[in-house]
């Protein structure tokens, strides 16, 4: 039961960049639509919807209906009484419905007429600490109102040493967050004994957030924590909540491993609200391109604010935030006297950064906020007006929970999508039905990835030994205990694997990451030696090598030397008027397969492969008219994955008939590959960057990359050019692959759904509106493909016709 | 899933992570059955052939247990010994010289959580004139619940605990081990007596620390031969486990003896100047 905030906005009163007349979002969209209607491809209102209620359940205890009268409930929304029911018949239960709909009554009232009742404990976790401390204070309200005499603590890294005793001794709600679970909790749980003998309710917040590689860290640390409460001879029922993804019930029984009963339908009211998709304009109508994303988004944001709209942006990656924030301050924080009306959010600040940022839009000194989606979460920083994304986020589910974050219960808001020219929201804002019709995608998991399994039996065995043939989860994990006992840290005496080594093994385990290994960013400048931000080391390659423009709130640092072995990169600031942007190539080779079939005149298969990305150089890109000034060098070692693929070929027999020449058949492959990533990438709820594309030859001797103009050039091995008439062997094959060391799951269930994905790229290259190719559907062409004979549209469009089953 | 120990080293390594402490890579990449039977070819050869040092003090009280037992006649009791110099317990009356029970325990780590673990626990208390030390010492994990049970027959209901540091460390330690066994915890409500903060308030800025050993030395006048540092014990124990040399367990025992002996003649120190 988040209440919705029902304040109304703080106009600045400074006259000179606020229009005089207070408008709303809805106000705002006429605006938009009065002055671009030709930007707008689609607009969705949602009308405000009355709520749906039931009466108080009799069984409810007549304290807690007593508190819930004096904070003026009499009656719930229908979803809550569902979940009081469900859960009173001893059932798990995921409560899946929009932000502001009370979904914390949901758990709250079982927690409490069980605390009440026979001193049950409650574990509820919050993916972030800010949320679990709004969940306290909301939870001790409702206990002060009826005088419950319930204990709830958060328990966190900020929670003091002195307190934590008493915390674990009489807490009968312990609110906290995975991480602390995972390195404060589980591996102390002898301190927390009388807690897990009497723990009755998990509650786990947010659960759409657990997806992917979170996802799979938290799916294991529920087995960890299952597995201490076993020892406890408890067995906790859970609680889930989560915002609207395509398969809340399935998600949830994947996280915590047994069945749950889903709640859906909401009984909350829902305020009025506007949506636009929103494309850029062509500027280059010969060839087909349009404004950026970015000056789309920098002037709706322009205007909002200057409405008197409290503003957020999201961009897809931490330059864009940088860029898009410096463009906002140098209108609106031109004076350095004035406190900053515009803020940046994003990953690789220091918590003590982003919780300054929080605290002031919660405070309502900021105007414009933007972020990456490091702020999706439930992170509070009030109510806003308007959402602008800049880029879609590559999944109908996480747009709307975006879109979510504007709202208040007395005037409209606004959420703009602007699309950007990646064919995947091109595809999208020039379909906008299926941005209306479309279920929300699926949230997947894959618990079982090999990295990730080890590093919690690593943990399992510091917290409890493992004795003979006790499997973790589903798993049998002898062989991942073997190599711990290799490497000295479990030792085995007959049937018993005990934990040996001198190490907390929790710490050195991030649930955030396939594996920690972050970099540092050091400022030098003037001789300092400050930390100023983090890097994973996933994006290190891309972001900290040496002459990199590496920004942090729109402060521009350089990056001198990158010690790559020492995970640490050393900056000093600069005064440049441009930013960097990595050039680099994807290589891969096929090393097992698992499955394989017949796809048309060609194979599909999936199986194992070995990828190899090398960034080459960079290149440096102006301000403001992002014209291409100049390029640099990279030397940095290969970035070598082993992960899963799907891939389809076609023999060099099917191809010499069906193409004229190599490089057409290149092209096609090329094209297709585009293609069938997009709506790959539509048809799993993932992260664009968690799923990637390449086309190789699948032995590793070529691969293929698109020039700038979108015309194949092959590569030899080593990056050097190639020509494919030379190549004695010339099989082109199309991979999507995971992109993570052992992947992620992503490509076993694409597999599955391969001829699904064929028929839905054909369609969409047929489909396009555009005559040669363009970023939509195949990538962008060259001009004077336009008028060849054969364009690279069609040419992509018979190697997907060669690979159709019919 | 099945995964090979050589998969996982491998997605580590691309993950950014170093490679594990201590592994060397198999000669090859193989199923978890040809995996195993290397990995027992490799650990024969890791450890070596068994030490023939494996001579250890004591007498076997139960599989894997080991118990020392010596008497020092050098530290006579006194009847009755003051906590007056104990903040927490300045308003007692002095308490009998045989209810006090020193004890010290010897760890596998100083991390902490539920996989640190006590190899030893050494005990010294007034007993027929003299004090009496003994030492539980496991030379296998499985033993722990007999130590833990043994030394649980030590302590009386009525026993004062003596120990350095113990109220931060050494109980809270033992009492997650008899969580985990599943054994109630004898030191529970027992009165104890932390030397350490008297200790400190007594002598620091005075010696360079307020280590024991650095103030048995100072203060005592004890000086300790051959001593095998608290910090290489775990180290010490581990490498007997894995069924290496006993030199260094045997020095362990004597540094706990030195360590439980101080700390009795500290505590009468202590009540003497309060």
């Amino acid at each position: 039961m988040r209440m919705a905030n029902g304040l109304a906005a703080s106009v600045p009163d400074d006259g000179a960049d606020t229009d005089r007349r207070r408008i709303d979002g809805a106000a705002l969209a006429q605006r938009l639509l009065r002055k671009y209607p030709e930007r707008v491809t689609a607009q969705v209102a949602i009308h405000a919807r009355a709520a749906r209620h039931a009466p108080l359940p009799p069984d409810l205890p007549a304290a807690i209906q007593r508190a819930l009268h004096a904070r003026g409930i009499f009656q719930l929304y229908s979803h809550q009484a569902e979940a009081w029911q469900a859960v009173r018949r001893g059932e798990d239960v995921v409560v899946v419905t929009p932000t502001a709909s009370g979904k914390s009554l949901c758990y709250l009232l079982p927690v409490l007429a069980d605390a009440m009742a026979t001193r049950a404990k409650s574990l509820f976790l919050f993916p972030t600490k800010a949320l679990a401390q709004d969940q306290v204070a909301e939870l001790l309200e409702l206990n002060r109102a009826g005088d419950l005499g319930v204990r709830a603590y958060t328990f966190d890294g900020d929670t003091p040493g002195d307190a934590r005793q008493a915390i674990r001794l009489h807490g009968d709600v312990v609110v906290s967050n995975p991480d602390m679970l995972h390195q404060a909790i589980l591996p102390h749980h002898t301190k927390w004994a009388q807690f897990f003998e009497q723990l009755k309710y998990v509650v786990i917040d947010e659960v759409h957030t657990y997806r992917g590689v979170f996802g799979a860290h938290v799916a294991n640390l529920v087995r960890r924590l299952r597995r201490i409460c076993a020892f406890y001879g408890a067995r906790p029922q859970f609680i889930l909540c989560s915002a609207t993804i395509g398969n809340p019930a399935e998600h949830a029984s994947a996280l915590i491993e047994s069945t749950v009963h889903a709640i859906t339908d909401s009984g909350a009211p829902v305020g009025e609200k506007h949506v636009l998709l929103w494309n850029p304009p062509v500027i280059n109508p010969d060839l087909g391109l349009r404004a950026s994303a970015r000056s789309q988004s920098n002037r709706i944001a322009r205007l909002a604010i200057k409405a008197g709209l409290k503003t957020l942006v999201f961009a897809q990656s931490r330059t864009m935030v940088e860029v898009l924030t410096k463009y906002l301050k140098d209108v609106f924080d031109h004076d350095p006297r004035k406190p900053a009306r515009v803020r940046a959010y994003r990953g690789g600040y220091l918590p003590s950064e982003r919780r300054s940022v929080e605290r002031e839009m919660r405070a309502g000194h900021v105007d414009g906020i933007v972020a990456t989606h490091a702020l999706e979460l439930g992170v509070d920083i009030g109510a806003l007006d308007v959402v602008v994304l800049n880029g879609y986020p590559g999944s109908i589910a996480a747009t709307w929970q975006r879109f979510g974050r504007a709202g208040r219960r007395q005037q409209a808001s606004l959420g703009v999508l602007v699309a950007s020219s990646d064919p995947l929201d091109q595809y999208l804002v020039r379909h906008p039905e299926f941005f209306q019709d479309a279920p929300p995608e699926h949230a997947r998991i894959a618990p079982d990835q090999a990295l990730i399994l080890l590093d919690h039996i690593r943990c399992a065995a510091f917290e409890l030994p493992f004795v003979g043939s006790e499997p973790f989860g589903p798993i049998a994990p002898a062989p991942y205990l073997e190599l711990l006992a290799e490497a000295g840290v479990v030792h085995r005496e007959g049937e018993r694997w005990e934990w040996i080594a001198d190490s907390y093994p929790a710490n050195a385990v991030s649930l955030r990451s396939v594996a920690d290994g972050n970099f540092v960013v050091v400022d030098r400048s003037e001789g300092r030696q400050q930390i100023i931000a983090e890097v994973d080391y996933s994006a290190a390659a891309l972001t900290l090598y040496e002459g990199a423009i590496h920004m942090i709130q729109s402060t521009p640092y350089q990056v001198e030397r990158l010690d790559w072995s020492g995970r640490k990169a050393f900056v000093t600031r600069t005064q440049v008027d441009y930013y960097t942007d990595a050039i680099d190539y994807t290589r891969l080779k096929v090393l097992a397969q698992f499955d394989g079939a017949v796809s048309g005149l060609g194979h599909a298969r999936h199986g194992e492969v070995h990828v190899v990305r090398r960034v080459a150089g960079y290149k440096k890109i102006r301000y403001y008219t992002h014209e291409n000034i100049g390029y640099g060098p990279v030397n940095l070692p290969d970035q070598e994955l082993h992960t899963s693929a799907l891939w389809w070929q076609l023999t060099q027999a099917v191809l010499d008939e069906a193409f004229a020449s190599r490089q057409a058949a290149l092209d096609g492959f090329l094209g297709a590959a585009v293609a069938l990533h997009l709506v790959a990438t539509v048809a799993v709820m993932a992260d664009a960057r968690d799923l990637q594309k390449a086309v190789g030859s699948g032995d590793g001797a070529w691969f293929a990359t698109s020039d700038t103009r979108g015309r194949g050039s092959l590569r030899a091995a080593d990056g050097s050019g190639a020509a494919a008439d030379a190549l004695a062997q010339f099989m082109p094959t199309v991979f999507l692959y995971d992109a993570y060391p052992g992947g992620i799951g992503l490509s076993e269930p694409l597999y599955q759904r391969r001829d699904e994905l064929l028929l839905r790229a054909r369609e969409l290259v047929v489909g396009c509106d555009c005559t040669a190719g363009c970023p939509a559907c195949i990538g962008p062409v060259l001009a004077a493909d336009e008028a060849s004979a054969v364009t690279p549209k069609q040419l992509a469009q018979r190697v997907l016709s060669l690979l159709a089953t019919r | 899933m099945n995964a090979s120990i050589e998969q996982l080293r491998r997605l580590r390594a691309q993950a950014g992570v170093a490679t594990l402490p201590g592994a060397t890579p198999p000669a090859a990449a193989a199923s978890p059955s040809m995996l195993r039977s290397l990995l027992q070819r490799h650990r024969r050869i890791d450890g070596g052939p068994p030490d023939r040092d494996r001579a250890l003090p004591g007498v076997e009280v139960a599989e894997g247990l080991r118990c020392l037992e010596t008497r020092l006649d050098w530290l006579p009791a006194p009847t009755a010994i003051a906590t007056g110099f104990d903040r927490h317990h300045a308003d007692s009356a002095p308490i009998a010289a045989q209810r006090m029970l020193a004890f010290d325990t010897e760890t596998t780590g100083l991390a902490g959580g539920s996989g640190t673990r006590a190899f030893m626990i050494g005990a010294a208390d007034w007993h027929g004139g003299g004090l009496r030390i003994r030492q539980l010492l496991i030379t296998t994990m499985a033993a722990e619940a007999a130590m833990l049970d043994r030394f649980a027959q030590w302590c009386g209901e009525h026993d004062v605990l003596v120990s350095y540091n113990g109220k931060c460390y050494d109980a809270p330690l033992l009492a997650a081990r008899y969580r985990l066994a599943r054994r109630a915890n004898p030191l529970a409500g027992l009165m104890h007596l932390d030397l350490l903060h008297p200790a400190r308030r007594r002598w620091r800025g005075i010696y360079e620390n307020c280590r024991l050993a650095t103030i048995e030395r100072q203060v005592l006048g004890v000086l300790r031969e051959d001593d095998l540092p608290g910090s290489e014990a775990p180290a010490a124990w581990l490498a007997y486990l894995r069924g290496g040399s006993a030199a260094n367990l045997r020095r362990v025992c004597t540094h706990n003896a030195t360590d439980l002996s101080s700390l009795m003649a500290l505590l009468l120190r202590l009540a003497a100047a309060a």
